[in-house]
């Protein structure tokens, strides 16, 4: 029985069983296209981060975990702010300051004030070659500073070379120091 | 799913900023040299000033100044606030960039008897630091100056008086009163002598070779 399917077949067989002919050309040309192709890459970790860098990438955050991100970043712009401070210029540089006082009866003498807490414990003065002279030296700042001499744990005593503390509240007497920034 | 990484990350330093700020503005550990009444009620002081961007040292100073002194409660909480409210006055008048000892210096030159029209005025009359200027102008008033005098005077100088020649000026002021001048003739006296020192320091000045 003829069967026009299995004609077919058989054309088609016949086709695909000749022999292919190939340009003796073609292998020159592959070559020739391969070696004009871009090397490899062989990036540094700076050309593999400049790479993940331009990539999209997925950041997965939960709504907690998105919250904290935002303050976090809150946080460090509000410290930024109120941490920043100008650099120290010329005008607050401290400077040494002797105080003095005669007192030859006493046989303890603190110099306390605004530049030590007012702690008597601090700065206590020393006696000098004189038996009758007391000396301390602070470091200060520019700045408006009220003091006073403590003398044996019990006696206020203001420094009878500087001016008088008139904004005084407590009684016993202080003195002010001014120590100016250099200015015009 | 594990929160990523990342996330996690974010969150912990978040709470460590956040704890770290709060426990920076807790109340300063000096004050712990008051007594439990007073305490509080000067911490509260000092918080205020500081939401208030008014310096808050000088109110711990006066806090602990009336504590070693050992004046009572009342008396150091009202000596806080009464600086408190100086300092705010001081900056109305000088401007929100006064820095701290100028804001501290203008406190006490109105609680001397200033007027915040006198700061203003120094502030636009001198280019400078005003520390010196207002320390003077409150010294001289301690010292017996009626204060339109001093004010006058310290305006008058301020413009090209150096640090130096005005605390010079205050001294002279405060040795004429000490030798039985009265106040404000011992400060019109001083003021003009500065006055003219300045003029010739400040035309040797100007005729000094500049640096580049």
């Amino acid at each position: 029985m003829f069967d026009p399917m299995d004609d077919a077949i058989e054309r088609i067989a016949r086709h695909l069983r000749r022999a292919v002919r190939i340009d003796p050309a073609l292998d020159e040309r592959v070559m020739r296209e391969i070696t004009v192709l871009p090397a490899p890459d062989r990036a540094t970790w700076v050309g593999q981060m400049w790479r993940w860098l331009r990539r999209p990438h997925h950041l997965t955050l939960t709504p907690l975990g998105g919250l904290a991100a935002v303050t976090a970043l809150a946080a460090v712009m509000l410290l930024s702010r109120m941490d920043s401070k100008p650099p120290a210029s010329r005008e607050m540089e401290s400077r040494a300051f002797q105080f003095v006082l005669v007192a030859p009866r006493a046989t303890h003498v603190s110099l306390v004030g605004d530049f030590n807490d007012w702690d008597a414990t601090r700065t206590p003065m020393n006696r000098a070659g004189n038996e009758a002279l007391w000396t301390a030296v602070v470091a200060l700042e520019p700045g408006r500073y009220h003091y006073a001499f403590f003398v044996d744990g019990s006696h206020w005593l203001a420094d009878p070379s500087a001016p008088v503390a008139r904004d005084e509240d407590y009684g016993a007497p202080s003195s002010v120091l001014t120590v100016g920034g250099g200015g015009s | 799913m594990r929160p990523p990484f990342p996330a996690r990350v974010l969150a912990l330093l978040a709470t460590m900023l956040v704890a770290g700020r709060a426990a920076a503005q807790q109340t300063d550990g000096r004050l712990e040299r008051l007594d439990a009444a007073t305490r509080p009620a000067v911490a509260a002081l000092v918080d205020s000033a500081r939401a208030a961007s008014l310096p808050t040292e000088p109110l711990v100073q006066r806090a602990l100044e009336g504590a070693t002194k050992r004046a009572s409660g009342e008396v150091i909480v009202a000596a806080v606030r009464r600086l408190a409210v100086d300092l705010g006055h001081a900056r109305e008048a000088l401007g929100s960039t006064a820095s701290p000892a100028e804001l501290n210096a203008g406190a006490a030159a109105l609680r001397a008897g200033a007027s915040q029209t006198t700061l203003a005025e120094l502030r636009h009359a001198r280019r400078g630091p005003l520390i010196v200027p207002l320390a003077v102008l409150a010294d001289l008033v301690a010292s017996g100056v009626p204060v339109d005098s001093a004010a006058a005077a310290v305006l008058a100088l301020a413009r090209q008086a150096r640090d130096a020649e005005l605390v010079e000026f205050r001294r002279a002021v405060e040795r004429d009163i000490a030798l039985g001048a009265p106040p404000a003739a011992a400060t019109a006296a001083a003021a003009t002598t500065t006055m003219q020192s300045s003029s010739v320091n400040a035309g040797a000045r100007s005729q000094r070779p500049g640096r580049p």
